[in-house]
């Protein structure tokens, strides 16, 4: 077996480095080419927490698990004391690899190992151990949460007993900024997830609305009423900088990944995509063909290539397209769709009856699977990327 | 296709840079791995345990003046009403800047009903003040034109449940400005004036119909006097 080593900032025990062993036998196993083709998995010899982990995760990424006859892949091993586990490509008289995981919970080891597989397959970065911000109900307010990408581990970040609106996760995961109405009007908070600490990011006169942190986290947009329109502003992640991007009346602006570029939407007659370079000059037109209704909420994918967004007037559509315009596709009813790390899968809301929940979508499957069912609506999905 | 290599020279090369680089790597983690290889089963420690760092919270406050709230849960397949787009008077927007009035806003004393029959409503989608409203504002402006107890009024904007949450911060804040700029145009001095939007999270009637989103795009009017 060929191994190699990777550094990997850790930090539980002790403080210090760890060795983290990873796979360098690419090529091996073909990954397979077509995206939409729903791959047939077997996962035999788990059971409980780790058999519902791996069924959940490869289900997230477009497979579809079955029997061992039926399989292209097989997935096997056991749980006990640690998640051990093998893959087995169809018809293979031996495992292409078998790998077994340390230290957290049984639920974090059956994620590295669900990630170790859909890489091998799919060949898309790992999200399995990832997090998710969102909006959730709590009584008669909203404050801002924090979940694994699926739903698992939920904590509610803020208790101010008010309303809060957009979390954007700060690049690397180490803060959100949303927006809080704890002062009265609404205001952009920037908050410390290690230390906890708030402060105010944007406090001017009118709105300060829906916060986007640049990807190389230098720089935030957002919407602010201070010249007597919801216009699109700019600035450092100091502060600094404040420039005005468009004076028409903007909503949602997403970052291209160089975040070189914003894409906005500007409402003239109806509302549009738009795109407008960071340092300023005249926004153009995303030209997007086959989209009926209102669009709304565009989110950019971390690979750049695509735009998520929402349409409609209360039943909601999510489409993407092409980052440079083109073809939009219509992908399945929801409602602000944000990208994971993979640039593949959705988390999104819908509102079922009296609630709002989180899904998860594969795009080129158009696969959707419920994010754990957690009390009170959910809704404005940010995933940690 | 799935055959597994050994290959223990590039291992023990690899090993050797591995550990000339990390000065600090944990002796336990080294055995980990050697004891995998060997095995053809490698070892992968879940980074931090799996766990994700303690989140800190902010500490919590009470918060006597929490806003009203009702969940405005979704329509089932709700019918867009197609409202006319009239393009918003092109008239300069005017900066917003409570100015001398800041203090009043931050101290006052909020009072909800006074206003409560002025509230004006919207059209779908629109944040244009329509003719049936504006007598309302004429009543509100006539009050602030020439008010000596430096009283001020927050507008806050409202949209029904049919739009994205980011699509109706925004309208509930043309919304708000809309009557700010009219009762502007009628005289009061902008300063004594302050917006705020809810989009849609603020509805009066939590109902999925026509009737319950009339009633929900609007603006409220709240009456702030110096304490």
């Amino acid at each position: 077996m060929n191994c190699k080593f990777k550094l990997s900032l850790a930090t539980a025990l002790l403080g210090a480095w760890s060795v983290m062993a990873a796979p360098d036998n690419a090529g091996f196993i073909n990954i397979v080419k077509t995206n939409s083709y729903v791959v047939p998995v077997s996962i035999t010899g788990f059971d409980g927490e780790a058999a519902s982990v791996l069924k959940f995760d490869l289900e997230v990424l477009g497979m579809g698990v079955t029997s061992p006859d039926k399989a292209d892949f097989l997935v096997s091993g056991s749980q006990s004391g640690q998640v051990k586990g093998s893959l087995t490509p169809k018809g293979a008289d031996r495992p292409f690899w078998a790998r077994a995981y340390a230290g957290g919970s049984v639920r974090a080891q059956a994620h590295a190992f669900a990630n170790d597989i859909v890489k091998e397959i799919r060949g898309t970065e790992p999200i399995f151990l990832t997090r998710i911000a969102f909006r959730q109900q709590q009584g008669r307010s909203t404050e801002i949460a924090l979940s694994d990408f699926d739903g698992y581990n939920a904590t509610v970040l803020t208790r101010d007993g008010t309303l809060v609106s957009g979390p954007s996760w700060i690049p690397g995961g180490r803060g959100l900024l949303y927006v809080s109405w704890k002062n009265g009007g609404e205001q952009i908070l920037e908050h410390n997830l290690s230390t906890g600490e708030r402060r105010v990011f944007a406090g001017f006169p009118g709105a300060n609305l829906s916060p986007a942190v640049s990807p190389d986290g230098q720089k935030v947009a957002m919407i602010l009423s201070r010249d007597g329109n919801p216009n699109l502003w700019v600035c450092n992640m100091d502060r600094s900088g404040l420039h005005k991007l468009s004076s028409t009346e903007d909503s949602g602006p997403t970052w291209s990944p160089d975040s070189g570029e914003i894409c906005f939407v500007r409402r003239s007659g109806h509302a549009s995509l738009q795109k407008v370079s960071a340092g300023g000059g005249a926004a153009r037109p995303l030209r997007v063909a086959g989209v009926y209704g209102n669009v709304t909420s565009p989110d950019w994918s971390p690979d750049g290539k695509w735009i998520a967004f929402t349409s409609g007037s209360g039943n909601f559509v999510i489409w993407v397209a092409p980052a440079g315009g083109g073809d939009a596709q219509k992908l399945v009813e929801g409602e602000d769709p944000c990208w994971a790390p993979n640039s593949r899968t959705l988390v999104f809301s819908r509102r079922v009856s009296n609630k709002r929940t989180l899904c998860l979508l594969d795009v080129p499957t158009k696969r959707v699977k419920n994010v754990m069912q957690l009390s009170g609506s959910c809704s404005e999905p940010s995933w940690a990327r | 296709m799935g055959e597994v290599k050994a290959d223990s020279h590039n291992w023990n090369n690899k090993m050797k840079i591995a550990n000339w680089t990390g000065m600090f790597f944990l002796s336990m983690a080294l055995v980990a791995g050697t004891t995998a290889c060997k095995h053809n089963t490698m070892l992968t420690p879940i980074p931090n345990n799996g766990d994700h760092p303690q989140v800190a919270t902010p500490p919590t406050a009470p918060q006597p003046t929490a806003p009203a709230f009702t969940p405005t849960p979704g329509p089932e397949n709700a019918v867009p009403v197609t409202a006319p787009q009239t393009p918003v008077a092109s008239a300069e927007p005017i900066p917003l800047d409570t100015g001398a009035f800041t203090k009043t806003f931050e101290t006052g004393t909020q009072d909800r009903e006074k206003f409560k029959a002025d509230t004006v409503y919207f059209e779908f989608d629109s944040s244009v003040i329509k003719a049936s409203e504006q007598s309302k504002l004429q009543d509100l402006a006539t009050y602030f034109k020439d008010n000596k107890k430096g009283e001020c009024l927050i507008i806050e904007g409202n949209c029904d449940e049919r739009g994205t949450e980011k699509y109706n911060l925004s309208l509930g804040e043309r919304r708000a400005l809309a009557t700010r700029e009219y009762l502007v145009n009628l005289g009061v001095d902008s300063q004594r004036l302050k917006t705020v939007t809810y989009g849609a999270s603020r509805p009066v009637d939590p109902g999925h119909n026509e009737a319950a989103w009339k009633q929900n795009r609007r603006d409220d009017f709240i009456l702030v006097t110096p304490k």
